[in-house]
């Protein structure tokens, strides 16, 4: 339960612009015992929410195998993926962990640890579609999520497209279903497990956009929390516990 | 079209839950906002032009502003100047701050509509002007402030629905996650709209029962 006495306090105290002093937050995440992570939820199979209504996935499990490496309690939330740079930059939690793809833009405000797994970018259509690759949604409605470097890509390389966003994956195969857009661009892996569990009517278009690594994402200026992430992911990955979350969740091994 | 049945029975004790947190945020929010609202209300109508114009300020600022952008203002702006709340403070803040600002002017016009011979006759019988407003004025107010606040409150629990972009797993957002594994989005925003309505109602109900105690004296 939070408390409103603190806040209160806070809020009476804090408008005289006091700078902290920064400290390697590695150590105040080993205080509290608790490393908190934040993902959209909106991403299976690499983070959702199962039908017991408990959040998982394999960026769940990849990022509380590192916390039980560093010896503290996960703790994964949610938020809109939009604005998760945002909440990160805002101390709302300490790490990013929802398959976010390193990229030059984002390492000017963020760092990023080693990249924990490896896919790339897809377009996905209507399974009866008779799109064959990208270069024929010229004129055509295509999705993608609010953020992402997908919506980057498509917006730079498909301006004859009419671009719309959304909050997550599930929302854009819907949207395909009820006819709304011709086809959507996300990460091979996510669309092609949609299609093997869910049996969302959708199919591959065309080959792989580009190729995209994926690592977990920390505020900067933390040079020791990185490396001890790093440690223990590598730790993971030289052990059976990264293979068999992988194949558990994507059916590969996404090393 | 025809419902998920199956579908509605297993997810409703997750709605409800966050139907909960829904109903803890509308209850912190409705009680600040309401302390927010009577001070600001009595910060305008004073003479005092130190205290009557910050809570014109405010007032103004509030109802000039949406919800949502001063909603983010709070949860990602201010951490840059060191206030760090959590996201259910942050949401709690932001509506009680919004819903305080139409509070005020609902009070306001409440205290205003008082006549002035009332407080005249207070006046001469020795009362001072603290003592008016507590005796006199306020308990004449309320009967014509409860109904238009009763409004205000029904808004403020609609409202909540704004937190779920910052993290709280409210109703809408409980909603919106299960809509992202099951794919049923009808029967869950169903669901979520009927908790809703089941709050609201009851809320309205609570103060038209409020009103009728307060009606005495009134043809």
């Amino acid at each position: 339960m939070p408390r409103p006495v603190t806040s209160i306090l806070t809020l009476t105290l804090v408008f005289s612009l006091f700078t902290p002093v920064f400290a390697d937050e590695l150590t105040s995440i080993k205080q509290n015992g608790k490393i908190s992570f934040a993902m959209s939820g909106q991403y299976p199979p690499f983070n959702f929410i199962d039908p017991n209504n408990n959040l998982t996935g394999f960026d769940v499990d990849i990022c509380s195998a590192i916390a039980a490496e560093i010896g503290v309690e996960p703790a994964p939330l949610t938020t809109a993926w939009d604005g998760i740079i945002a909440g990160l930059l805002a101390d709302k939690y300490d790490l990013i962990c929802g398959s976010m793809a390193i990229t030059p833009k984002r390492l000017e405000s963020i760092d990023f640890s080693d990249p924990y797994y490896r896919s790339g970018a897809q377009l996905f259509v209507g399974r009866n579609a008779k799109i064959e690759t990208a270069g024929e949604l010229n004129g055509k409605t295509v999705g993608v999520t609010l953020g992402t470097t997908y919506e980057e890509w498509v917006r730079a390389n498909l301006p004859q497209a009419e671009v719309r966003t959304y909050k997550g994956v599930p929302e854009m195969i819907l949207e395909v279903v009820n006819g709304r857009i011709d086809g959507f661009v996300t990460d091979r892996i996510v669309g092609a497990i949609a299609i093997d569990e869910k049996q969302a009517p959708i199919k591959l278009a065309g080959p792989l956009l580009y190729e995209e690594r994926m690592g977990i994402a920390l505020r900067q200026g933390n040079p020791e929390l990185k490396q001890t992430i790093n440690a223990a992911l590598k730790k993971l990955k030289e052990g059976e516990r990264y293979k068999n979350i992988s194949l558990k969740w994507l059916k590969i091994d996404a090393r | 079209m025809i419902l998920d049945w199956a579908i509605i029975a297993h997810y409703f004790p997750f709605l409800l839950k966050g139907a909960l947190l829904t109903l803890e945020i509308s209850i912190f929010s409705l009680l600040f906002g309401l302390i927010v609202g009577l001070l600001a209300a009595l910060c305008v109508l004073s003479k005092n032009l130190l205290l009557q114009w910050p809570a014109r300020f405010y007032v103004w600022l509030i109802r000039s502003t949406p919800l949502l952008v001063q909603l983010f203002i709070i949860y990602f702006g201010l951490p840059q100047f060191g206030l760090n709340l959590s996201p259910f403070w942050s949401g709690v803040l932001a509506l009680a701050l919004n819903t305080g600002a139409y509070n005020a002017e609902t009070i306001r016009a409440g205290i205003l509509s008082v006549p002035h011979g009332q407080v005249e006759a207070a006046r001469s019988l020795g009362m001072g002007p603290a003592l008016t407003m507590r005796r006199i004025i306020l308990p004449q107010a309320m009967r014509l402030i409860i109904p238009p606040l009763g409004n205000n409150f029904v808004i403020l629990i609609k409202d909540t629905s704004l937190v779920s972009t910052i993290t709280l797993v409210e109703l809408t957002l409980t909603a919106q996650r299960l809509i992202g594994s099951t794919y049923k989005p009808f029967e869950m925003y169903l669901m979520a709209a009927l908790l809703y309505a089941v709050l609201t109602t009851a809320a309205t109900l609570v103060l038209r029962q409020l009103e009728r105690r307060m009606a005495w004296g009134t043809a």
